[in-house]
């Protein structure tokens, strides 16, 4: 972000105002529909206006020479750019009227193109008359701008990293070896996220334990790097640079320090349960780790499992462990840490499809979802690898694929699609038919999306080398026969426009990605905002895809959309730099157009604190009396709250109730319009 | 030909696609716009997946598939939709289903009103309307009916009631008044045998 300096020269503020308007045709996009020089001449008889000039591209060098010599030359001390929006080029011209030494904050824009060229183009004469009262409000405004200086905050070099799947394991180990302390806080007893549950990754077929375990324990070893697992975040507040964060451990039951992975208590608890991590198929114990890979190896105690404290009689892990880790009397702890940066990598759910849904997921055995079949195929896996249906153990000969199960769905409001389930099937479908050729495998599909690096030619390669068959069809109706467990599958063949009846062993669900549960409470204790499909939303779709509407705070992975892996180890890559940005300048640079509060007005009935979509303002006690207090850092100038105050108690700088109303006199005042005319 | 296609689709023989290239000739652009502008809001969003079809009740016994009709109709292949616009029992199923959230019977009804304006009328729907015009029902029990009914044991229908004959006059303003009787050719009076 190109800020000026701290140091702002406070002229103009209180003299006279000399204005110069600069009307910019920005090529054909406003000069061909509004007739610039008409509304140039129009501005020059406002009162206060010094200098009135129409430039084909105000943002060009050419344009800014002429911005700056006007002010030299003529001593002008406020200037309106009626061009384009603020959002595009207000940085230009506000570092274009500094360097020739005007407070930047004497520069305002009119937009003629997002809000009258564009939006007008088929009445050009109207649109003239629009430019030329948008500039007139403008010039009006202008005369009640105050300099402004932007705020200075210190930046905490500490990055706190939410998440430990593969995107948060690669934004926290980026993060570290550039030298800052990084803590990597999960709620699991081990990190790795569900890569760690994958067998292999599409397109190419590496086995994603194999490359995730690696940078597991290059996490473990990082020594700027602390891993908080079996941890969750139950409080954040501060702002960019100063972040206070509420970190509670959940007790293990087992004193990490002590504990060495042995294993010894495992083979000794009495209690099987089924393994979360093996989706519900494989059994662990009451004491366990959830994979032989997990990081860090240590052991955890199920507390609602665990005979001991459910308070019956057992101890056998105690009395196991030579290292005497267990303590049953382990309680949460809570940790307070003061971080700079926050990087959000909470990942994605997986849908769960309905009961008596049309898939008959809950009534029938043979039909699961894909996580599932991830865990039946995978080497270490509750089957070792091999592939058998839940009924009968048996191994399927005749599998389906069902696509778009909790994806694209808007009966289900869930419109987006999840970008992976058709690679992933296809990726399965693969190893299905590597394991034994002889399975015949059909995937019914609405569309398929293969858009990604080496996605095409794995559709490809399944169809030639495999001769998995694509039934292009959304099924209708699964019926189970009771005996066999098989199931029928109705759908019509969109392709052959006939209904198709086929009979299959096993059938798996593709289900789609959906906002983790895990993300929900953070959103909440940063007021995050989200997009329509429940992630968390990026503050631009294409060119900042990763920052967040709060400063400081950035999102990566699966918690902004679903994504495939090399895309989220990208976006952490890009968390990671720009966390690292922030943390070297070790200042961040707060722009000053705030709300402020006039506390003789403020009554403390704290409507802005409801409204504020940043968190940026709350009630404090000053001497008896509740007022409401800006977080500056934290307040974005969004002007919410000074719509939303029944006291006309806060003012949003450079936008006051003032000079909004005195835009809304010039806007009235159609006899001044007609001006030179 | 089933019963069914016998009873809905006969006398409507649509003209059909023979051609091996369907060119601009045979499309009418316009279509998707009337479809619209009848009640079948939902026409151009169709995504083809086929749920519609694999639910349909109809489609399972007949030559009629319900996501082939939309895609006629998104393509402009009036023609095409001639005779299946009338089999559509308007059960509803395709729009519990379908995962657009979309409502195909609408799709339906709007191609029947735009058949009945271009005077595109199967028998059995001016059977129906005629029926309604001079007796007050759609389907008007005839002996045979009757005598299947003693048969089966079943009672007697119910008598009309004395006022009987005011509602039928009502129905009758309405049919005049909305202009019914015009658009689809009815008096009332047409012999309604079979």
């Amino acid at each position: 972000m190109a800020m000026p300096n701290a140091e702002l020269k406070d002229n103009g503020g209180g003299t006279e105002p000399k204005i110069g308007v600069f009307v910019c045709h920005c090529g054909t996009n406003i000069g061909g529909v509004v007739d610039c020089e008409k509304v140039a001449k129009a501005a020059s008889t406002i009162e206060g206006v010094a200098v009135s000039k129409d430039l084909k591209y105000a943002c060009s060098d050419l344009g800014q020479d002429e911005i700056q010599k006007a002010i030299k030359e003529e001593g002008l001390n406020r200037i309106v750019v009626a061009s384009c929006s603020p959002r595009l080029h207000e940085f230009t011209f506000r570092n274009c009227v500094e360097e020739a030494g005007l407070n930047p904050y004497f520069m305002i824009m009119v937009n003629l193109r997002e809000q009258c060229s564009w939006v007008h183009m088929k009445e050009p004469e109207d649109a003239t008359a629009k430019a030329s009262d948008l500039i007139r409000m403008g010039v009006e405004r202008s005369k009640l701008l105050s300099s402004l200086s932007p705020r200075e905050v210190a930046v905490e070099p500490t990055c706190l990293v939410i998440g430990a799947g593969i995107a948060g394991i690669q934004a926290a180990l980026d993060v570290a070896q550039k030298g800052f302390k990084t803590y990597l806080v999960e709620k699991e007893p081990s990190i790795g996220g569900h890569m760690a549950q994958l067998d292999k990754t599409f397109p190419t077929g590496d086995c994603a334990i194999c490359i995730l375990a690696p940078k597991m324990v290059e996490a473990s070893r990082q020594k700027n790097l602390e891993i908080l697992a079996y941890s969750e975040v139950v409080d954040i507040d501060g702002y960019v640079g100063n972040f206070n964060v509420k970190v509670r451990m959940k007790p293990r039951y087992v004193d990490e320090e002590k504990c060495v992975g042995c294993g010894v208590c495992t083979e000794k608890c009495p209690v099987k349960v089924p393994n979360e991590f093996d989706v519900g198929f494989g059994m662990r114990k009451a004491i366990y780790v959830p994979f032989p890979q997990a990081v860090p190896l240590k052991y955890t105690i199920d507390a609602e499992n665990c005979r001991q404290l459910q308070g019956k009689k057992c101890g056998a892990c105690a009395k196991a462990c030579i290292n005497d880790a267990i303590d049953y009397e382990q309680q949460p702890r809570d940790l307070d840490l003061k971080v700079g940066t926050i990087i959000i990598a909470t990942g994605f759910d997986t849908y769960i499809p309905m009961k008596k849904g049309v898939y008959s997921y809950w009534e029938s055995e043979n039909v699961i979802t894909a996580m599932e079949l991830e865990r039946l195929i995978n080497a270490a896996g509750p089957t070792g690898g091999h592939l058998i249906r839940p009924s009968d153990k048996t191994e399927p000969k005749r599998i389906a694929f069902i696509q778009c199960v909790g994806s694209r769905n808007h009966k289900l409001g869930i419109q987006h699609c999840s970008r992976v389930c058709c690679m992933y099937a296809m990726k399965n479908a693969q190893i299905i038919k590597e394991h034994d050729p002889e399975t015949d495998i059909a995937i019914y599909y609405n569309d398929i999306r293969a858009f990604g690096k080496g996605f095409e030619e794995l559709y490809h390669r399944i169809r030639m080398d495999y001769g998995v068959e694509f039934i292009r069809g959304r099924p209708a109706r699964l019926t189970t026969d009771p005996e066999t467990g098989n199931i029928t599958i109705r759908a019509e063949e969109t392709l052959l426009a006939k209904i198709t009846e086929r009979d299959f062993d096993l059938v798996v669900l593709s289900v789609g990605l959906l906002p983790s549960q895990g993300t929900m409470p953070i959103q909440k204790m940063l007021s995050l905002p989200t997009s329509p499909d429940g992630f968390l939303q990026e503050l631009h779709p294409k060119l900042r895809p990763i920052e967040t509407a709060i400063d400081g705070v950035f999102i990566c992975g699966c918690a902004q959309g679903p994504k495939d892996i090399p895309d989220s180890v990208a976006q952490a890559k890009a968390t990671a730099s720009e966390a690292s940005t922030l943390m070297i300048r070790s200042k961040h640079v707060v722009e000053p157009l705030t709300a402020s509060i006039n506390d003789e007005l403020c009554v403390g009935c704290g409507l802005c604190t409801d409204v504020c979509p940043y968190g940026a303002i709350e009630l404090q006690d000053k001497d008896g009396q509740i007022k409401a207090v800006v977080t500056e850092a934290l307040c974005h100038g969004c002007g919410t709250c000074a719509a939303a105050c029944p006291q006309r108690a806060i003012d949003q700088l450079q936008f006051s109730n003032r000079q909004i109303m005195s835009e809304i006199s010039a806007a009235l005042s159609h006899e001044k319009a007609a001006g030179g005319e | 030909m089933s019963e069914v296609e016998k009873v809905f689709i006969s006398g409507l023989h649509e003209k059909l696609i023979e051609d091996k290239v369907i060119d601009e000739s045979q499309l009418d652009p316009d279509f998707r716009k009337e479809i619209i502008k009848f009640g079948g809001k939902d026409v151009m969003t169709c995504l083809q997946c086929g749920n519609c079809t694999g639910v349909c009740p109809i489609s399972l016994k007949i030559e009629y598939k319900t996501r082939t009709t939309i895609k006629y109709c998104q393509f402009g292949m009036k023609n095409a939709t001639l005779s299946t616009r009338w089999v559509c029992a308007t059960c509803y199923r395709c729009y519990e289903h379908c995962p657009a959230d979309l409502n195909p019977a609408e799709v339906m009804i709007a191609l029947r009103h735009i058949g009945i304006r271009e005077g595109i009328i199967p028998p059995f729907v001016k059977r129906a309307a005629s029926n309604l015009m001079g007796h007050g029902l759609t389907v008007r029990p005839d002996e045979s009916i009757l005598k299947e009914r003693e048969k089966i044991g079943l009672p007697e229908l119910p008598q009309s009631k004395p006022d009987w004959e005011s509602v039928k006059e009502e129905v009758v303003t309405i049919i005049k008044t909305t202009k019914y009787d015009r658009l689809l050719g009815i008096r009332g009076d047409e012999d309604v045998s079979e």
